[in-house]
């Protein structure tokens, strides 16, 4: 039988219709869907069970109450501690990126001792020897080894002031920010002991100057909790929120009124304030009051619209709501959270004063005895401090410690600093991450991230209540890390200093007993939060005051550094997940953007995305202009946090630093270093 | 085109008078959701880095956005509009696919996307007027390690397909599979037992999510408010978003209002 045409047609329909009833076909489309599924190439999700254990997370500058979600035991993710009485469940822009920072590109991965320009790796041990061979010369000489802090709440800061102060030194310093500048004015220009706080749950109005409560201003995430639980979407509002600041930041976004006040009008606007209300029968029962009404009255309504640029009518609405409302407070502080006067702290002071609203809180007893006090230590000026190093006024550190700060970077004038601090005959940075201090270090010993170590935080500034908080090690270490008042413990024992204490998770236990705290409850994500109040007694400062208040107005265009949280902090650079959340009116590729309405745009001479060249403060830097009618007119606008030279691919050479030109002055009267609103010209190029 | 009935709609209301534009939900969103970071990369032949600094190549399921009332100083305001995907009532998407990678047919009304269906066509984003889909033209890359544990929420997608926000919708299983084991009505979830990534972060609590058909949900009343909008309304979409503002400002930018015309 031969096949023909016709058969071999036949064969072949057949075949093809008896496939069809086949599984044959069908499986192999399956086949082919599953393996072009199979995406080998791409990360895969790690399978086991899901967990979230309670810490605090210290990321941001007061920290945020989260609960780390973990599968398999490792960490990808945070949510909020709704249990938790400072974050109620909410978590800042920075802190929502805590498991992922875990494992950032920027990290540091063990102690690094510099070896010329590059780093090489050392252990424990060595770096241990090293620097305990180092300090046995300098134990007793005033000024050779100090330490600079950037945590303003954690009981670590008692080792390491305590162990200097073993040393014989008392260079111990914290970075520069509201809460410094605040303890000058508060304890140091008026007397006064404890903490300043701001009742914001208590509050009917809430007046802002120059704080950015819900960006830049304390623990930002209770800010915003404490206003919105009394804005209820549907309903009445119980709190009227006012901002006065020469830019419409993202509390004045949220805010009923904006006030635009001159960067550096802030004081002269507060005392203008105070005027009318003493005016209007309001005392206050501290010390200097005559004094400080004399003072208040040079503020009339017209020299209040000269020092800050504040309408008559504007000045009298604010001054009415303050008067009408039953429970006001006012918040002070500068935009970027630094560099604020101490003439505009203690006239804050005074106005809550004069409305009864004066939140003082209690400091927590020390753990480690030999520490000096926590307001002391605050109240000091790190800026003017490293100013008289470079002058050879001060002695040049043998040692500086740096803890939880990047000083190279974030302090004003920041190039000028980050040379003075090169000075030092070791540098030694306990930093989790490459920043620029840590690259310009000569020791780097990395601390473990938040996730990884235990901490504390005592009352974070801005509070209304007195409050601690432990952070407890939630995720397994991923670098070869060490707890930095662990090391300077075993340090001091090396030394021969006695802190009383062989570990630094006896010293916080001490610390949860003195205050009365159960363990365990904080363990587990909870607050210790006490009603009990400090005393409100001090004297307003007048004279002081006077003579900051008098201080002539800067001239020219004045800059507006302003501090966004989702950009970072001066110690902890864009997240990789946090860069797409920066606008492009801030940066755009490379470019750093600076912010200015058109009328100041005008008078500059120039234009939407122009380039321009900014220079204060001895220093430069370059942007583009982003017009922006949310800036007063004369004020240029920019973003602190960006042109990184150090850390990762994410960040490094994106923008310029603005910290650069932040010029430094001496307040009249004070002598406190401050560059808030300060002058820079601004060149086309 | 008919809309779909269901009996549960999962939407969200957002307060943009209260929202401050931080950008914690832009961050949840990525974690919970696995959006890798824009790995840096320089195209030498262009001479262009991509990163996620000039948003040329990112990928965001949520993004807030800054608007403000076009008024010079001081008279200037600002405000910050979240945006999801909507989960349109009749989404412009779903009949534009040619695979049905993308449906809306589950009860709770949230338009699906099934990334291994997708072949990458693109059409639905073309679409979308809302700019809510993202097309995945490279491979994902986290940094080195990070992707070491991954959110087990959301499957890691590949490129050549399109992606969207799901109203993280393995929360929704999860709790319907709660109530499930506590004896309770998988169809009747209290307000608050699914949430989203983004309304659970956010610190000023300007994200609310819940059944729009649910009285017992807050969303429920507040999406019929005489504040609340919808973006881009007058298209009939439908969306599954409000937005809640006293600002007139807000409103009539939420669509495409001509300068003397009175808002409906």
């Amino acid at each position: 039988m031969g096949l023909d045409r016709r058969a071999f047609i036949k064969f072949i329909v057949g075949g093809a219709a008896g496939t069809l009833f086949t599984p044959i076909p069908w499986k192999l489309a399956d086949d082919s869907s599953i393996w072009s599924q199979n995406w080998s190439w791409i990360p895969r999700l790690k399978s086991g069970a899901v967990t979230a254990d309670a810490t605090y997370s210290k990321l941001c500058s007061a920290g945020c109450a989260v609960k780390v979600k973990k599968v398999g035991g490792l960490a990808f993710g945070v949510k909020g501690n709704a249990d938790n009485a400072l974050s109620q469940g909410g978590v800042c822009p920075l802190c929502a990126n805590g498991a992922q920072m875990l494992r950032s590109p920027a990290r540091v991965a063990g102690p690094l001792k510099k070896d010329g320009s590059a780093f090489k790796a050392i252990s424990w041990d060595e770096a241990e020897a090293l620097l305990a061979d180092k300090l046995k010369g300098l134990k007793g000489q005033s000024g050779k080894v100090a330490a600079i802090s950037g945590d303003g709440s954690g009981t670590a800061n008692e080792v390491l002031s305590g162990f200097l102060a073993g040393l014989g030194s008392s260079a111990y310093y914290y970075m520069p920010s509201d809460q410094t500048t605040m303890a000058k004015a508060w304890n140091g220009i008026m007397g006064g002991s404890g903490q300043i706080g701001y009742d914001l749950e208590g509050a009917d109005l809430v007046l802002c100057i120059g704080a950015d409560i819900m960006d830049a201003f304390g623990p930002t995430v209770r800010n915003q909790k404490a206003i919105a639980a009394k804005r209820p979407i549907e309903g009445d509002k119980t709190v009227t929120l006012l901002y006065a600041g020469p830019v419409r930041t993202r509390t004045a976004a949220v805010a009923d009124t904006w006030v635009p006040v001159s960067p550096d009008g802030g004081a002269a606007f507060a005392l203008g304030l105070a005027n009318l209300l003493i005016k209007s029968g309001k005392g206050a029962s501290l010390g200097g009051f005559g004094e400080f009404a004399e003072l208040a009255a040079k503020f009339g309504p017209d020299a209040v619209e000269k020092a800050a640029g504040v309408k008559t009518e504007a000045l009298m609405t604010v001054a009415k709501a303050l008067l009408m409302a039953k429970n006001p407070v006012v918040v002070v502080g500068s935009g970027s959270g630094q560099g604020g006067g101490v003439a505009l702290a203690a006239a804050g002071v005074a106005l809550n004063a004069l409305l009864g609203s004066l939140t003082v809180l209690p400091e927590f007893p020390k753990a480690v005895s030999h520490a000096p006090d926590r307001s002391g230590l605050l109240a000091k000026d790190v800026v003017a401090w490293l100013a008289d190093v470079d002058a050879g006024k001060a002695p040049t550190p043998e040692v500086l410690f740096v803890y939880e700060a990047n000083p190279a970077y974030a302090l004003p004038q920041a190039a000028a600093m980050a040379k003075t601090l090169d000075k030092a005959g070791l540098l030694v940075s306990f930093s989790t991450y490459m920043d620029e201090t840590a690259a310009l270090a000569d020791l780097i010993l990395p601390a473990p991230h938040p996730f990884e170590r235990l901490d504390d935080a005592q009352s974070p500034y801005g509070l209304g209540k007195a409050t601690y908080l432990l952070a407890t090690a939630v995720a397994a270490p991923e670098k070869d890390c060490k707890s930095t008042p662990d090391f300077i413990l075993g340090l001091a024992g090396k030394l021969g200093v006695d802190l009383g204490f062989g570990a630094f998770e006896d010293v916080l236990k001490a610390k949860v007993q003195a205050i009365g705290a159960d363990w365990d409850a904080l363990a587990a994500g909870g607050a210790f939060v006490s009603d009990r109040k400090g005393s409100a007694q001090a004297d307003l400062g007048a004279s002081a005051l006077a003579k900051a208040a008098a201080a002539p107005k800067a001239q020219g265009t004045l800059l507006a550094a302003l501090d966004h949280l989702n950009i970072g902090t001066g110690a902890l650079a864009t997240p990789p997940h946090a860069l797409l959340t920066v606008r492009d009116t801030e940066l755009y590729g490379k470019d750093l953007f600076v912010q200015m309405c058109a009328a100041t745009a005008k008078s500059l001479g120039v234009s939407e995305g122009a380039k321009v060249k900014l220079t204060a403060g001895g220093s430069e830097i370059t942007a583009r202009v982003a017009l922006n009618e949310g800036v007063m007119t004369g004020v240029v606008a920019a973003p602190l946090g960006l042109g990184r030279t150090a850390w990762d691919p994410f960040t490094k050479g994106k923008g310029d630093n603005v910290s650069k030109i932040l010029a430094v002055s001496a307040e009249p009267g004070t002598g406190y270093s401050v560059w808030a609103g300060s002058a820079v010209s601004v060149a086309k190029m | 085109m008919h809309a779909k009935e269901f009996k549960i709609r999962w939407g969200m209301v957002i307060d943009v008078d209260k929202c401050t534009g931080c950008g914690a939900c832009m961050v949840a969103c990525q974690v919970e959701n696995n959006i890798a970071p824009v790995t840096p990369e320089v195209d030498a032949w262009a001479g262009v880095a991509y990163d996620a600094s000039n948003k040329l190549r990112t990928l965001n399921w949520l993004t807030v956005y800054e608007i403000n009332n076009k008024k010079a100083f001081p008279e200037y305001e600002v405000a910050y509009m979240p945006r999801p995907c909507m989960q349109c009532a009749s989404p412009a998407c779903v009949p534009v696919c040619p695979v049905v990678a993308t449906d809306k047919n589950e009860e709770g009304g949230i338009v699906s996307q099934i990334y291994p269906r997708c072949i990458g066509c693109r059409y639905c984003m073309a679409a979308c007027p809302y700019h809510a889909r993202y097309f995945n033209w490279f491979d994902p890359t986290w940094p080195a390690g990070m992707a070491k544990a991954l959110s087990p929420s959301t499957s890691t997608r590949p490129r050549g397909v399109v992606e969207k926000c799901n109203f993280c919708h393995t929360r929704f299983q999860q709790a319907k599979d709660k109530a499930r084991q506590e004896g309770g009505d998988p169809n009747s979830l209290a307000d608050g037992a699914y949430n989203t990534a983004c309304a659970e972060v956010c610190p000023s609590g300007a994200i609310l999510f819940g059944d729009l058909n649910n009285p017992a949900h807050k969303v429920h009343a507040l999406a019929h408010s005489k504040h609340s909008f919808r973006l881009l309304e007058r298209l009939g979409l439908g969306p599954q978003v409000y937005y809640y503002s006293k600002r007139e400002w807000v409103h009539r930018l939420g669509d495409n209002y001509l300068p003397n015309e009175k808002k409906a």
